[in-house]
């Protein structure tokens, strides 16, 4: 008599299609089962959230004063306060976010974090004026933000339509007319402007970048915090629901505008206006990633290029500084743009991380390096949602029949990681947990 | 004597922390003592021991020996407190490095050769065990080499210190004062010295009688060798100024271009090496050599000011050479290598090693004679004090100084600057209590520097007068040599009257 089983066993189905062979075989299998190309461990979960939480704080500063920068300080020759929005943009509500919002998406956002508004009010030393928080450094290092909008522009074409249009008549001619207004009354810069005009339309395509950059992060803020508040409340289960939501986010605001207006004496310049139909997926979120993820600048006085003159090499192996291949330990201690952006969420991280870091390699003396590396760990996730979100608005469903379909998949997960066989790639470090 | 006692009847219970505590309380105090000498100088202890060898117990301190007890108590402590707080077997470990305290200071206290001699001898057997119970790898090669050094130059010491009693005219007497005195002729003068040259050409070590030094000071455990560098090798120059010097002023007089000229080419050797060294134990060995050979030529010219410069030498030596062994101990208890291409951004400010680096650069700076550091009065007093005796030497010296920045910078370029492996660098800062050895040095390296009296003072009249027994035979067209320090020097009429 056959024993009674308590379930029936499972149905072995073969897989459709072979095994890959690549290198990173495991991670293309873990992305192809709707993982990520971090592991899921519980550990991995704690770090990338936490780091998220530390990283929206900061961020909430950075896009409303990227925004600030771009419609209100513009032209500014002397450009001296440009780090100290005014009130208002500190009040701004997030178009995304919180019960103001007309495109509610995510919770909060109704002005700028408690967080950010405790630091920029004591920072680390105590209660003093913003000059002398900002000569001390003891602020939001906006250093950062712009060495990402540099690398943006810097780096040229890295996906949509954004950068040909900065070449276009329609831009130049909307460009005209607000350098004209911004100067009014200035015979001196009018004069200058005339003489050298292209210096003046290179300053309002970087404008025109830091509005790109300012609303790509103002949906990101929000992003991150909810994925702490859901993490707080026991929500998120394993990575790929980190990943999971962060593609549910890409696809909610894919299609949402990016543009560049200017207010200039209470009117208002549209350089780029929303009816160009530059969306938030394709004209900032990919080429940010291509940029700042794949790319970043070459450390300043290692190398030169002159990217007016089209010099800057379109091979992505030239570059070593992107967060997913920056070695982050001399990082950490020379000055390159992503260690400003390490102290400013060292004064966010929730105690969890805190705690974390203090029980591996020299706790609290070297969290700097620590963070850098769990920062490192989460925007590969953050890399893996957007390849996923890719192959969702591309290719074919995970969970398709279709052995081309998938074949199909795997051939773009191939490609992917074919980017991380440079030596100086991460993807390998971060499958472990040793790498701290 | 009775730390080197006490500390194996200690219970085996008794942590080792706490035993090297102990050991270094009674470096402490010999340095309490020696302090409280120098502002209470003490009458000399005569006691008859042997009196049918003619060895007597004839301790006493003048400006020359005190200086340097104060430093071995100094280095001793300070180098008791830089082994590791989890010392194997710490009761023997210590007992042989308070041992080794014992041969120096008696060495430095003694008024009689023969019990120099003992001394000598004491020293040479707690360093080998030391080294060949506790060394690296290949400890057993590096005692052995010691020990067949120091045997040779024990021998040759011997020989010497029978010699004196030999050839004296007037008897067998060992007594400092009876030979000062004695007339030896000619040829006893240049036998005895060239012992004496050879027995403490090793010990120092110069060039060519080095062999033992990089091969020990590389394998030796950090304390050890921060005493044998420190402290142990000065009491090799400090024979050479009492004997050579001061009892056989003729002869050392007439060898002195010869002494020079090894001083020199050991500055210069000692450097040339040092620059190509792939271990930093290694590199600070020849650096020390080369160091020894400004020492040497010092001591050659024989002049007040550069016998004066010759002790403050020993003295900046000693606490350098110190501190540069004390940070290298620290390199290699985290990184658990001293080897150059295998280390590089020890100077990371997160997850190097920047405070130890710090304090090395300091060293190195001090070594290679930056003004406002011990190294650089002892330095500018040899130079100056040589310049015109032997300017040859001199230059060729200053030269060979120059090349401590090259090695300086090449080893931090290498292991201090540079990209710091992730993977490897799973090390542990350094603790307080462990920095603390090398601080103190630090502090006294800036100190000497900025009050150079520090290390000139002390020797002022001792050198001076054992100068004006060789200055005779050195001073040429009765000219003054170019001083930069206000050194009176007497006429030499004043010479032949006193």
């Amino acid at each position: 008599m056959t024993p009674p089983t308590a379930t029936a066993p499972e149905p072995v189905t073969a897989p459709l299609i072979p095994p890959s062979t690549h290198r990173y075989a495991d991670v293309i299998h873990r992305l192809e089962a709707g993982g990520s190309m971090l592991p899921d461990t519980p550990e991995n979960l704690m770090q990338i959230i936490g780091i998220y939480k530390a990283y929206a704080v900061p961020m909430d500063f950075y896009w409303r004063d990227l925004l600030y920068i771009a419609e209100q300080v513009f032209l500014d020759p002397l450009p001296a306060f440009k780090y100290f929005p005014s009130q208002e943009y500190l009040d701004l509500p997030n178009s995304y976010a919180g019960d103001q919002s007309k495109l509610r998406i995510w919770r909060g956002g109704e002005k700028a974090h408690p967080e950010l508004l405790a630091f920029m009010e004591k920072g680390e030393t105590g209660k003093m004026s913003k000059l002398l928080h900002h000569l001390w450094h003891d602020r939001i290092n906006m250093e950062f933000a712009e060495a990402c909008m540099e690398a943006m522009l810097w780096h040229q074409g890295m996906g949509g339509r954004f950068y040909d249009y900065l070449a276009s008549d329609a831009y130049r001619a909307n460009a005209d007319r607000a350098i004209k207004a911004y100067f009014r009354g200035n015979p001196l810069m009018l004069g200058l402007y005339r003489l050298f005009p292209e210096m003046f339309m290179e300053q309002v395509k970087k404008m025109s970048y830091y509005a790109n950059l300012g609303l790509f992060w103002e949906v990101m803020a929000p992003v991150f915090f909810e994925m702490s508040d859901i993490y707080d409340e026991g929500g998120f289960k394993g990575v790929p629901d980190a990943m999971n939501f962060l593609v549910n986010g890409i696809f909610a605001v894919a299609g949402r505008p990016i543009y560049h207006h200017v207010y200039i004496k209470g009117e208002c310049f549209e350089i780029i206006p929303k009816s160009e139909g530059f969306t938030w997926l394709y004209e900032a979120a990919l080429p940010y990633v291509e940029a700042v993820f794949y790319r970043t600048a070459p450390f300043r006085g290692t190398k030169s290029y002159n990217a007016q003159a089209y010099q800057v090499p379109a091979d992505q192996a030239d570059f070593h500084y992107g967060i997913l291949y920056a070695d982050v330990f001399p990082v950490g201690s020379a000055g390159i743009p992503p260690t400003l952006l390490m102290q400013d969420m060292l004064h966010f991280l929730p105690p969890y991380l805190v705690d974390l870091y203090k029980t591996h390699k020299r706790g609290e003396e070297d969290q700097l390096i620590q963070l850098g590396i769990t920062f490192q760990r989460s925007m590969y996730n953050v890399t893996s949602a957007v390849i996923q979100a890719l192959r969702c608005a591309l290719l074919y469903p995970l969970d398709d029949t279709d052995p081309v379909h998938l074949m199909a998949n795997r051939k773009f997960f191939e490609a992917q990681m074919d980017r991380f066989l440079r030596p100086e790639a991460r993807l390998p470090q971060i499958q472990t947990q040793d790498y701290r | 004597m009775a730390g080197t006692l006490l500390l194996p009847l200690l219970p085996a219970t008794v942590p080792s922390v706490r035993v090297r505590g102990i050991a270094a309380l009674f470096g402490a105090l010999q340095l309490l003592v020696g302090l409280l000498c120098w502002q209470h100088p003490p009458a000399d202890l005569q006691l008859s021991w042997l009196p049918k060898l003619g060895l007597r117990l004839d301790l006493g301190l003048d400006g020359l020996s005190l200086p340097l007890v104060l430093l071995t108590a100094l280095i001793t402590s300070l180098s008791i407190l830089s082994a590791a707080a989890d010392q194997s077997r710490p009761r023997l470990f210590f007992s042989l490095m308070l041992a080794t305290n014992l041969g120096v200071v008696t060495g430095l206290l003694a008024r009689n050769a023969l019990l120099f001699l003992l001394a000598f001898e004491l020293v040479l057997i707690p360093i080998t065990l030391l080294v060949a119970v506790w060394g690296g790898e290949k400890r057993a090669g590096a005692a052995v080499r010691f020990l067949l050094y120091s045997a040779v130059s024990g021998l040759a010491l011997l020989a010497a210190v029978l010699a004196f009693a030999w050839f004296n005219p007037a008897g067998p007497l060992f007594a400092f004062e009876d030979l000062r005195q004695a007339q030896f002729s000619p040829t006893a003068q240049r036998w005895i010295l060239a012992l004496l040259l050879l027995s403490f050409g090793l010990k120092l070590p110069v060039f060519p009688l080095h062999g033992w030094q990089p091969f020990t000071y590389g394998q030796a455990p950090t304390p050890v060798v921060m005493l044998l560098a420190g402290s142990v090798s000065k009491l090799g120059a400090y024979g050479l100024l009492r004997f050579g010097v001061g009892f056989l002023p003729d002869t050392w007089a007439a060898w002195s271009p010869w002494i020079a000229a090894a001083g020199a080419i050991s500055a210069v050797y000692g450097a040339l090496n040092a620059i190509v060294q792939s271990d930093i134990r290694r590199l600070m060995a020849y650096s020390s050599l080369g160091h020894m050979g400004l020492l040497v030529l010092g001591l050659s010219a024989a002049t007040p000011l550069s016998l004066q410069g010759a002790v403050a030498q020993m003295l900046a030596h000693g606490i350098i050479v110190a501190l540069l062994f004390a940070c290298v101990g620290l390199i290699e208890r985290k990184t658990g290598t001293t080897a150059i291409p295998e280390l590089s951004g020890l100077m990371n400010p997160l997850r190097g090693l920047p405070f130890t680096m710090g304090m090395l650069l300091l060293a190195m700076m001090a070594a290679a004679g930056i003004p406002g550091l011990a190294g650089f009065p002892a330095e500018l007093l040899v130079f100056e004090g040589s310049w015109t005796t032997f300017p040859r030497a001199t230059l060729v010296s200053l030269i060979a100084s120059g090349f401590t920045a090259v090695y300086a910078i090449r080893l931090f370029n290498r292991v201090g600057f540079g990209r710091l492996d992730n993977e490897r660098a799973d090390w542990s800062s350094t603790c307080w209590s462990e920095r603390a050895p090398a601080m103190a040095l630090t502090v006294l390296v800036i100190a000497a520097g900025l009050w150079p009296t520090a290390l000139t003072g002390w020797s002022e009249t001792e050198s001076t007068g054992l100068a004006l027994r060789s200055q005779p035979f050195l001073r040429r067209d009765g000219a003054q040599p170019f001083s930069l320090v206000a050194v009176t020097l007497p006429t030499a009429s004043e010479l032949r009257t006193s």
